[in-house]
């Protein structure tokens, strides 16, 4: 009895106040290829703020990747630790981690990561299957976030019918439909034209100013621009971390 | 304040359990469209992937339909000896040949002697009757038309009430015909159409075997049994049929009991008497066969058993077969779709919720082919019913349909669980 709560005052003292919703620390990740190690990340600490629009940048092979999985619960770390809105994460379970990315993060990838055989309604709709949304307040749910991104009118498009930003706007839909205390971009404009990217950004600042806080992976400078703080990653390592605006 | 938090990870986690069930519908309703999507797609692939379980429920259902209308085939045609009758003989049926030669070695036949003892002494049966067949069956003619072999029986008087052959016009053979031993006979619809086709047969003179019979009346239809007409008879008076064909008679006796509360103790008794007739030692067998309808629907139902073994065993094998199929096209499909797994995971799918999406798909695939073996087996026992018997039971279409999604269930468990432990980022990675 005694040594628990011993164990749980040390979790007190490390556990990072309310306002801070992501903090790391020590993070490292290393890959075994066979003979060599490839150390993808090198003992990377930093925190996040509720509210915050953080840019991760860097040149490719820099571990900027690496990171953002960690940070989206999609990997481990190999060592270090990492709390996601008070919760230590890096210790949790798959089923744990599966209810965190699925609450908590709301991902928009580069290459959108639709399905294809499915309506811009029911890619939307999938976070709320996962968490058991009973399917009128789903679909109630979904059209709502769907109208939201101005896309109300292409509910019943399958993606091969939509263009890029139309289907970026359906994966930027469905990583708010769950309400997550984190939207998690990785080059959400690396397959878009640049008036297409602009709009895209456009609407992650309206994101932004809305409350949310967004962690945007890039290596594009004027993309980073967009964000209040950049950090910058160079060989697994936290390089520069500059606060812009 | 971690308490705080902990308390609310606590009853977000209570939460994400209380309406667990809807996610299970809703995957589960999810996984049987993409189910069906993927067979249409594909209808070649899902035809190839589905032959195994559609042979194995088509072959299952058939028999089963088969054997279904066999039954009621085999218990009014074949095990059919009349309401509450059961037959002395030389030896007991459908034992098998080699228990026949046995029991004709063994068993003195039953003579004329053994049914007058029984009619005597025999109490509460309803009636009593023998009969006794010409083997091989004689030539009949009249005029110019004849038959090669009919089926010559010499009958007493009473077999009129035990038979199955009643009297269509004329009358049935008499205690007074018996008696005299005249040469009368009782014919089949058989013999009508082909020896007499445009002329009455009453009073004609019937050729059997090199001795003529006056024809007294002719019975009504009673049907074919396995294609073998059983109108093919010529009855005379059991005194003719000994004098002119058989002078040291052997019988079977026919005993019909009141009602079937009687039977078994008129089977007692007669077994008593004829053992004791018999002198037969306490522990042999009986040198006789006792047969009633039971015997014969025994030795279906035996025969039967032995089917079911064998087609349980052919189904296991197109089942099991059919399942590595399945299972096969199941691990492709889970290597095709390792980016959706990616997706999905990183929406938030659970180890048990892709789990449960692979396992249904598999399911639903397996029962369409059970629908459609099913489909089949009906089609085809509406065909065999043309020319035999087939009656597709409501019980065989459930274990069909309910055997291959248990097969589906199974054999999707491997490649489901393949695809549910993916590392969410390495299913990503996989781009197609």
């Amino acid at each position: 009895m005694a040594s628990q709560v011993e164990t749980s005052s040390v979790l007190d003292r490390q556990a990072p106040p309310e306002e801070v919703l992501i903090r790391t620390e020590e993070l490292w990740k290393t890959y075994d290829m066979g003979a060599a190690a490839v150390q993808a990340l090198c003992g990377v600490t930093f925190d996040i703020l509720r509210g915050e629009y953080v840019a991760i940048m860097g040149p490719s092979g820099s571990g900027k990747s690496t990171l953002m999985n960690l940070v989206g619960c999609l990997d481990t770390p190999s060592s270090g630790k990492y709390w996601l809105n008070a919760r230590l994460v890096s210790e949790l379970t798959d089923d744990e981690l599966a209810y965190i990315r699925n609450k908590e993060i709301g991902f928009v990838f580069q290459t959108f990561n639709l399905l294809a055989r499915a309506t811009a309604l029911h890619n939307v709709e999938l976070p709320l299957i996962y968490n058991g949304t009973p399917s009128k307040e789903r679909e109630e749910k979904a059209s709502e976030a769907l109208n939201m991104v101005e896309l109300g009118d292409r509910m019943y498009h399958k993606p091969s019918e939509l263009s890029g930003g139309q289907r970026q706007r359906v994966a930027i839909a469905r990583a708010l439909v769950n309400n997550p205390s984190l939207i998690l971009a990785d080059e959400p404009t690396g397959n878009l034209d640049t008036a297409t990217g602009d709009e895209i950004m456009n609407l992650f600042d309206r994101l932004h100013e809305s409350g949310n806080t967004i962690v945007l992976v890039t290596h594009e400078h004027d993309i980073a621009a967009r964000a209040h703080r950049i950090i910058h990653i160079r060989d697994g390592k936290i390089d520069r971390d500059e606060r812009i605006k | 304040m971690a308490v705080l938090s902990q308390a609310r990870a606590l009853s977000s986690r209570a939460r994400s359990q209380r309406v667990a069930g809807a996610g299970v519908w809703a995957t589960s309703r999810e996984a049987f469209w993409i189910a069906l999507e993927a067979l249409r797609a594909h209808k070649l692939r899902s035809f190839l992937t589905l032959l195994g379980v559609v042979i194995a429920t088509t072959t299952l259902i058939v028999v089963m339909s088969i054997v279904n209308g066999m039954n009621v085939y085999i218990a009014t045609k074949i095990a059919n000896l009349g309401s509450n009758t059961f037959v002395l003989h030389q030896f007991k049926w459908a034992q098998g040949y080699d228990e026949m030669l046995k029991a004709l070695r063994r068993n003195k036949p039953i003579r004329m002697e053994d049914y007058k003892y029984l009619q005597e002494s025999l109490i509460g049966y309803e009636a009593i009757s023998a009969i006794s067949q010409l083997q091989p069956g004689p030539q009949a003619r009249y005029q110019g038309h004849s038959i090669d072999e009919v089926t010559l029986i010499g009958v007493t008087a009473s077999h009129a009430i035990i038979g199955r052959e009643k009297a269509l016009y004329g009358r049935y053979i008499s205690d007074q015909d018996d008696r005299r031993s005249a040469h009368v006979c009782f014919i089949g619809q058989d013999i009508v159409d082909k020896l007499f086709p445009m002329v009455d047969p009453i009073g004609k003179e019937l050729n059997v075997g090199g001795h003529t019979f006056n024809v007294i009346g002719v019975a009504d239809k009673v049907g074919s049994a396995f294609g073998i007409s059983q109108d093919n008879f010529v009855f005379i008076p059991m005194g003719a049929f000994r004098n002119l064909y058989m002078p040291n008679l052997e019988l079977m006796v026919f005993i019909k009991a009141p009602d079937s509360r009687h039977m078994m103790e008129l089977e007692d008794e007669v077994r008593v008497l004829m053992r004791a007739r018999r002198h037969v030692p306490y522990h042999d067998d009986d040198p006789f066969g006792i047969n009633a309808s039971e015997t014969l629907m025994a030795a279906w139902r035996n025969l039967t058993g032995s089917i079911f073994a064998v087609t349980i065993g052919i189904v296991a094998v197109f089942m099991v077969v059919g399942g590595i199929v399945i299972m096969n096209i199941m691990l492709a499909s889970v290597t095709e779709r390792t980016h959706e797994i990616g997706i999905r995971k990183s929406l938030g799918a659970r180890r048990r919720d892709i789990m449960l999406q692979f396992v249904i798909e598999s399911a639903v695939m397996a029962s369409v082919g059970g629908i459609v073996g099913v489909a089949l087996a009906i089609l085809i026992a509406w065909v065999v019913r043309a020319f035999f018997t087939a009656s597709v039971p409501l019980s065989g279409v459930l274990i069909g349909v309910g055997l291959s999604s248990a097969v589906g269930l199974f054999f999707g468990i491997y490649p489901a669980n393949k695809a549910a432990k993916l590392q969410p980022i390495e299913a990503l990675r996989m781009e197609n």
